[in-house]
């Protein structure tokens, strides 16, 4: 069983519906061990029918998946016993409390009763669950069940844990607290997470690489760093009248403008650093005689390159 | 193995959670035998006197199938419900064999059977019904009847598993149900029956189950005239192959309704 450092392998992995539904069309992952991450795309793009792959709740159309150097078809069983997942709805038993929901996870994977114990107490503790861990789940909030899924799929100290739209339907408090809590348990246990969202600021938030998904597709990979920095420059905006034929002639001889641009009255300069270059680009335009009424910078986010990527138009029509 | 002892702990820990379902469980067969058998045995004993405790002790055997039938269908709704809500992915994604996960669903649901059944032995009995008290009688009738459940259980579990919809899963089984129950011996003799019926009598898993119970654990006493006419081991046979059958049936469902 040779990893080389790979926890997910696929190799045009595809599933199809019928013959109309392609709702995953030949992608090649590779997610090295001990990371995090994230499969970013609107809804419908595919992501949980990968999961469901990958964690063999479903069988591919055609080409081959390998979790930890195993095939997810032929080595169903084993992927099983190496593996946590937390699904997109929440599956939580409302009969049982916390510790019992913990307790039977851990033992249907045969998980022997004094690590079982300890490894319940330790993980109810770090998800913040140990008052309420003798109550039956059907009296815990949105942001709870979610806690107690995360420390149920960690139970069994899987070498990767998928998470499927971890923090769907959750506030900001508790979304960030999720956040921590999945970074925490990433270092301390060195799992490898595979997760989904559609939040960028999730993905920005812990990915150390991310595949924007769409239309069954992956249509762009790399680190959120490498992402944003192929979104090239940042933007000053400006509003303003006056020369402002003097004013580009001016700002475009700057060594740090990379483009210059006007459309409906708004003036878009690209530069390296728009913090920076803030104050010379007004002096450039108090000199040039061009009056500038309103200016802004923006940094391209994830969620630019994620627009770029997929477009506006909604998926789920 | 050890997941089917697990999932079957699950489900019975599920149950004792609700005492409201434990009393509803209890109350519902002794219902059954007080007020329909009660009932009926007014109108035995008013037609032929003594006939009526007659009544009451044929009677007891086709309330345990029909007590088996209900419990299996509740089972059958509580894992619809999983599936709808989606813990049954839990189990999917866990390194347990997929029969095991069946085999503890319809352990648990028999096991509320075998207890019924005894509550209802017992309420017949204060009703005056003539039980046996051959312990080998009783042990063999709760074979039969755990054999029957598991049956009924899978083709629950399998309707379970081939619906979406709670109401089209209570609306198939009912469907299931009433030949089942009334296309038997559990409430009237075989005899006195129309051709018609009978014929779909002896075709009913059911009647079998019934005649066999009757011969296990009841008196013999003469009277409804049902008691010895199929022999033992063929119904053993047959609430072993409903069993199996059921079992089947279930499990082919459900490898369907995961891909």
């Amino acid at each position: 069983m040779s990893t080389n450092g790979k926890a997910i392998t696929t190799n045009a992995l595809t599933k199809r519906y019928g013959t109309e539904v392609l709702a995953v069309d030949k992608i090649d992952l590779s997610i090295r061990t001990n990371t995090i991450y994230a499969l970013l795309g609107p809804n419908g793009a595919g992501k949980t029918t990968t999961i469901s792959m990958l964690t063999t709740l479903i069988e591919p159309t055609s080409g081959r998946a390998e979790v930890v150097g195993l095939d997810v078809m032929e080595k169903a069983d084993q992927v099983r016993q190496r593996i946590g997942v937390t699904f997109q709805e929440i599956v939580l038993d409302p009969d049982l409390t916390g510790r019992e929901s913990l307790n039977f996870h851990a033992r249907l994977y045969g998980i022997g009763k004094t690590e079982r114990l300890a490894k319940i107490d330790e993980l109810l503790s770090l998800v913040e669950l140990e008052e309420a861990a003798d109550r039956r789940t059907n009296t815990y909030s949105g942001g709870m069940k979610r806690r107690l899924e995360l420390a149920r799929g960690l139970i069994t100290n899987p070498a990767v844990l998928f998470l499927d739209e971890p923090t769907q339907g959750l506030d900001p408090q508790n979304r960030v607290n999720i956040w921590e809590y999945i970074r925490t348990l990433q270092t301390n246990t060195n799992t490898t997470v595979l997760l989904t969202t559609h939040y960028m600021e999730e993905a920005e938030a812990l990915a150390d690489q991310v595949g924007i998904m769409d239309h069954g597709k992956i249509v762009v990979e790399g680190s959120p760093r490498e992402l944003i920095a192929q979104m090239g420059a940042d933007n000053i905006q400006i509003i303003g009248n006056g020369r402002q034929d003097l004013f580009c002639e001016n700002a475009k001889m700057l060594p740090y403008v990379e483009n210059f641009n006007s459309s409906n009255g708004i003036l878009q300069i690209g530069v390296d650093s728009g913090n920076r270059r803030l104050v010379e680009i007004v002096d450039t335009a108090r000199q040039s005689g061009f009056v500038i009424e309103d200016i802004s910078v923006s940094k391209p986010s994830l969620g630019d390159v994620f627009l770029k990527y997929t477009g506006r138009q909604l998926r789920d029509k | 193995m050890n997941s089917t002892i697990l999932l079957w702990q699950k489900q019975i820990k599920k149950a004792l959670v609700h005492p409201e379902e434990i009393v509803g469980m209890l109350i519902q067969p002794i219902l059954w035998v007080i007020l329909f058998g009660v009932g009926m045995r007014s109108l035995m004993g008013s037609t032929t006197p003594d006939s009526g405790n007659d009544y009451m002790t044929f009677m007891v055997p086709g309330i345990v199938a029909l007590t088996a039938v209900s419990a299996a269908i509740a089972g059958g709704a509580t894992w619809l419900n999983e599936r709808l809500i989606g813990i049954v992915k839990e189990y999917l994604v866990a390194p347990i064999p997929r029969l095991s996960i069946l085999m503890g669903n319809a352990s648990s649901i028999v096991t509320k059977v075998l207890v019924q059944s005894v509550v209802i032995f017992l309420v017949g009995l204060l009703m005056g019904a003539k039980i046996s008290d051959n312990p080998i009688g009783w042990l063999g009738g709760l074979l039969l009847i755990a054999g029957y459940g598991i049956g009924f259980s899978g083709f629950a579990l399998a309707v379970a598993s081939s619906t979406d919809s709670s109401d089209g899963y209570h609306m198939m089984i009912f469907l299931l149900q009433l030949p089942l129950l009334f296309l038997s011996n559990s409430l009237y003799p075989l005899e006195t029956l129309p051709a018609w019926m009978r014929l779909g009598a002896y075709a009913n898993p059911t009647t079998y189950v019934v005649a066999g119970l009757r011969q296990t654990t009841l008196e013999h006493t003469p009277g409804m005239g049902t008691i010895a006419n199929i022999p033992i081991f063929l119904c053993f046979l047959i609430s072993a192959g409903f069993a199996f059958l059921g079992m089947y049936a279930a499990l082919k469902t459900f490898n369907k309704a995961i891909t």
